[in-house]
């Protein structure tokens, strides 16, 4: 499944949340470092939130540019947010200890 | 499956080459995934062999340098063993260093990765001399 990257307003939290949706592999990856960049390079003075609910494989290079991201708003003293991971998705962060530096939050299914 | 006359418990073997281009890493794990799913592991354990089989097709495009790769699946009663081979440049595994987990690096995660899902691991490479992987998960109930 291709992957898409879509920005949504969720007034009822006052914030922007980046939505990705399909699989993230070495295929795609830089498409969506590209994507993310523009979207960072436009925001760089938020907190990022990723929502990943609808996101059903990533690797570690999709990770590897979600790492990148997250040094570069560490460096600007603001956080990286994954909302909702897929249990799959969740346990790539937890044995790669990735959800020791990103923000992990939303229920597991 | 298991009442089928076996050669050392060997079910099927299935092999394929395929061209080193990243669009070509979701053709293996989704291969794998039909493959492992016919052999009855749950939903966990294929994203588990999913994920391993990318990680080690990922390394063998990026860095083999060579046209082709070869993944293998042989299948028997009770595990899956997966072999991606490339005849490329091979590395020195002692010179690998392993990533700091949890200290955000960006790359060097892929054989960690593999070493965490599947129930065992074999990396056989030498400069020059190409790289073969070989990873094996056991069905849960022969566990």
């Amino acid at each position: 499944m291709e992957l898409q990257m879509e920005v949504i307003n969720r007034q009822e939290h006052a914030r922007e949340e980046v939505v990705l949706e399909g699989e993230i592999d070495l295929a795609n990856a830089p498409v969506l470092k590209e994507k993310l960049q523009a979207y960072v390079d436009m925001h760089g003075n938020s907190d990022l939130y990723l929502n990943l609910k609808n996101l059903s494989y990533i690797d570690s290079t999709g990770l590897g540019v979600l790492v990148g991201i997250y040094k570069q708003h560490r460096a600007n003293g603001k956080k990286v947010f994954i909302l909702e991971p897929k249990d799959n998705v969740r346990k790539l962060f937890r044995i790669t200890n990735l959800d020791v530096i990103f923000d992990l939050e939303g229920k597991s299914e | 499956m298991s009442d089928r006359h076996t050669v050392d418990g060997i079910l099927d073997n299935i092999s394929m080459s395929l061209p080193s281009k990243p669009e070509y890493v979701s053709v293996a794990r989704l291969t794998a995934s039909a493959i492992a799913n016919q052999m009855g592991f749950n939903i966990e354990e294929i994203e588990d062999i999913k994920i391993a089989l990318s990680e080690a097709s990922s390394n063998a495009i990026r860095y083999s340098c060579q046209d082709v790769f070869q993944v293998s699946f042989v299948i028997k009663r009770d595990s899956l063993c997966i072999l991606i081979e490339d005849k490329g440049k091979g590395f020195v595994q002692a010179e690998c260093r392993e990533p700091k987990i949890g200290e955000a690096e960006e790359g060097g995660l892929g054989r960690f990765i593999i070493r965490s899902l599947m129930d065992e691991v074999q990396f056989d490479t030498e400069p020059g001399q190409g790289t073969l992987v070989r990873m094996l998960k056991r069905l849960e109930g022969d566990k």
